[in-house]
């Protein structure tokens, strides 16, 4: 089975669909799982304690993980100045701890398995340094800072960890961003164009195959920087 | 379970995890400098235990703050993990 955190909306839910049509057994984490289509566990990422529920039950089922797919976040389109203090700390706290949480706590089902796959979402905001998503850039980078070691911690029990780092995709999550801001980004892109959901579900597709083996530790960043 | 079952499941596990190269004593150390365990080794360790506990009915759980504070680890010796093993067969 293929587990999706923020599986009722934007990103998770597009991978969802995908995941699901290409035939695979898709379980949804979300905080609110009346709206999914998919066997849903309710699980909020920034709690620990509503994580490690979601794991046991997981792990009470006994059937292996192929993928872990930690798609739930949160943005902040702003200047670090007039970000107010618990926006700074619900960004950090479901993004980067969110994914932390999520990552310690499924990878002992797949290190006993010895396989598995995570996918974890940081942005291309990253590497751009792009005005005005400080805080959300700076949780995202700690996505990619965690990824990358810990891929190396999972590394001997045949278990990947790969970061996706999409530039402007049509979610809620760019609510409030301007088509020119939009542009802006784009043109800083190697590929200057606007990629779409069904971009990202390849590139998931492509990272939870035994084709990309020899993947792990990397941030793929779409469009390229 | 009682606690004699529990230390001897430990050490039997450690031993096995370590293909019965070293022998293991109560008072070693499983994380740290002198640790008996890389840290590869102590994941094998935890899984085994996971195992062991799924046979007596019980979940062991390695990730609680028990397993993860530094001056109260359960990994700090061999007799300590032996206890948190026996402690949580009985919850």
């Amino acid at each position: 089975m293929i587990i999706v955190t923020g599986a009722s909306r934007g990103l998770g839910k597009a991978i969802t669909e995908r995941l699901v049509d290409r035939g695979e057994e898709v379980i949804g984490l979300a905080r609110s799982v009346d709206t999914l289509d998919i066997k849903g566990i309710k699980c909020d990422v920034s709690d620990y304690s509503s994580v490690k529920n979601a794991a046991r039950e997981i792990k009470r089922m006994k059937r292996p993980v192929k993928a872990f797919i930690n798609a739930a976040g949160i943005a902040s389109m702003n200047l670090a100045v007039t970000t107010d203090e618990s926006t700074v700390q619900r960004v950090i706290q479901t993004n980067l701890i969110g994914t932390i949480y999520c990552c310690q706590l499924f990878a002992p089902i797949m290190l006993r398995q010895k396989q598995g796959s995570f996918i974890n979402f940081s942005t291309i905001a990253v590497a751009l340094a792009l005005k005005g998503e400080s805080v959300y850039a700076a949780s995202k980078a700690g996505v990619e800072a965690f990824s990358r070691t810990f891929a190396r911690e999972v590394a001997d029990f045949n278990v990947r960890v790969n970061c996706i780092a999409p530039g402007p995709i049509r979610t809620d999550l760019l609510r409030g961003v301007t088509d020119s801001q939009i542009e802006r980004i784009i043109s800083q892109q190697v590929i200057p164009r606007q990629f779409q959901k069904s971009d990202i579900c390849n590139l998931v597709e492509l990272l939870i195959d035994d084709k990309a083996s020899s993947l792990s530790g990397q941030v793929l960043n779409v469009g390229g920087v | 379970m009682n606690n004699e079952q529990a230390k001897v499941a430990v050490i039997t596990v450690i031993t096995d995890v370590l293909e019965g190269k070293v022998e293991v004593f109560e008072d070693m150390q499983l994380i740290g400098g002198e640790s008996l365990l890389d840290s590869l080794k102590l994941v094998e360790v935890c899984l085994a235990l996971e195992d062991l506990a799924d046979e007596y009915e019980f979940e062991f759980d390695w990730t609680s703050e028990a397993a993860m504070s530094k001056s109260r680890s359960m990994f700090r010796s061999v007799a300590a993990l032996s206890e948190e093993f026996y402690n949580q067969s009985r919850i």
